[in-house]
């Protein structure tokens, strides 16, 4: 982390991180809508918001990420013409659940790590889960179906998405 | 007071975790995106200008199921093409028989899809048309294939597209070849599920699917898909009916809005009926 700083001076303010973390969800938003259907595999695609929300809530802890999940909760569901709210939930909760591995001067060092995958999976599985929950309610399927169909795949997916960060923080 | 800083400082993160868990309940009593107002417009004109920037980026692999959906298309054309000069034919024989009016044709408004929102199963889709070409909220959606889906929000410039893929949608559906009904949901995938169809009636795979003249929503007789699939459940009473849509979802790139609403008279009287029906029950 002593490291990272030296090289990054201005990321020591923390103003600056929340303005360059508002301008990564702002821009995570227009690849969402403008991108992410040409990666998708049938209707499933990463979640890069919620990878989002892993990486503050591992650099800047659980208070911190817990917002950041609501906030990126909100503006991901603005975006995708869903019902205000449901994203905002989970991604709460998603960011809160990250921000129990919080370990400070050492987020850099787990998001480098194979740590940072099995994180991004359970702060996926348990996004999906609560999401779905509100998804599948007015629908006529069987809730663990619809889950073990689209939440576990989503979650692997936006796993495998979340292997680059680890590689670009892990060369650095 | 000391004492309740110091609760707040050493509980804080519970603390705001259950408040942004309410307030993310109380943005869910809201309701959806559709009943935000002007924000929705804003939302609607800015998702719709980014998407139309980067329109003209190409999807190979949607341009490969393209290419086969219109071979397959070209070659179902030119069998209805022979089939449908006859019954042209056949159609002019029987009008001027019966002396039935002449139908008119409404309106169509042609539009690019400029973007496609059909990550975590929401799927919508974004037109180049909006309020100021004449689109409105509640009109239907079509291509040469069949059913689209509805305009559920507007800009000056761009329009939402409800697509038929989409838990929201519930269509009064019928089987073409037996005029059975039944309702139209989506559950996931690229298929849809006909409902409320009993066991005992007629409904085969391969049967064509088209809008029931007791839709509000949409105009009769559109296309919507064929039957894919018929089973009986061992303990319903009704059939599991999956129909394919005719749309292919993935590759559509051009629209044409029906320019019709649904009649409010129409509406006013059913809406009338069930309220006052709503009132007696209430009242026993």
């Amino acid at each position: 982390m002593a490291k990272y700083s030296e090289r990054a001076p201005t990321m020591a303010n923390p103003v600056f991180r929340g303005i360059s973390y508002g301008v990564a969800a702002m821009l995570l938003s227009v690849v969402h809508v403008v991108f992410l259907r040409f990666i998708a595999v049938g209707s499933i695609t990463p979640d890069l918001m919620l990878i989002l929300v892993v990486w503050v809530a591992l650099i800047e802890g659980q208070f911190t990420g817990t917002i950041a999940g609501f906030a990126c909760g909100l503006l991901f569901d603005a975006i995708s013409g869903d019902v205000i709210g449901t994203n905002a939930l989970a991604k709460t909760i998603a960011g809160f659940v990250a921000g129990y591995f919080f370990k400070p001067g050492f987020g850099i060092a787990i998001i480098g790590n194979y740590r940072f995958l099995l994180i991004v999976t359970l702060a996926g599985l348990i996004h999906n889960l609560l999401y779905f929950t509100f998804y599948v309610r007015p629908m006529q399927v069987g809730f663990f179906e619809f889950v073990l169909t689209y939440g576990i795949a989503t979650t692997l997916y936006t796993t495998v998405v979340a292997v680059f960060p680890m590689l670009v923080v892990n060369r650095r | 007071m000391r004492r309740v800083i110091e609760f707040v400082v050493r509980f804080k993160n519970y603390i705001t975790l259950c408040s942004l868990v309410v307030m993310s309940f109380a943005f869910m009593s809201v309701g959806s995106l559709s009943q935000l107002g002007g924000f929705r417009a804003v939302i609607v004109g800015s998702i719709g200008w980014i998407q139309s920037l980067f329109a003209w980026v190409p999807n190979p692999v949607a341009l490969k199921s393209e290419n086969t959906a219109l071979r397959e298309l070209n070659l179902q054309l030119s069998i209805e093409s022979s089939r449908y000069r006859q019954a042209m034919v056949e159609n002019g024989t029987l009008r001027n028989m019966l002396l039935l009016p002449t139908y008119t044709d409404d309106k169509l408004i042609a539009a690019d899809v400029v973007g496609k929102t059909n990550t975590e199963l929401r799927n919508y889709a974004t037109i180049n048309r909006g309020h100021d070409d004449g689109i409105k909220e509640g009109q239907a959606v079509v291509t040469d294939a069949g059913l689209v889906g509805t305009v559920i929000g507007t800009s000056a410039h761009y329009a939402i597209l409800q697509i038929l893929l989409n838990r929201d949608v519930r269509i009064s559906a019928r089987v073409y070849r037996s005029n059975v009904d039944g309702i139209l949901t989506w559950e996931g995938e690229q298929f849809l599920s006909l409902k409320n169809v009993p066991r005992t009636y007629d409904v085969k795979v391969g049967d064509l699917v088209v809008t029931s003249n007791y839709s509000i929503s949409y105009p009769t007789n559109v296309v919507i898909g064929r039957v894919s699939n018929v089973s009986d459940e061992s303990n319903s009473l009704f059939r599991k009916i999956t129909v394919t849509p005719s749309v292919n979802f993935s590759t559509m790139d051009q629209v044409f809005v029906i320019d019709k609403l649904p009649n409010k008279e129409r509406v006013h009287l059913e809406d009338s009926i069930t309220h006052r029906q709503l009132q007696k029950a209430m009242s026993r």
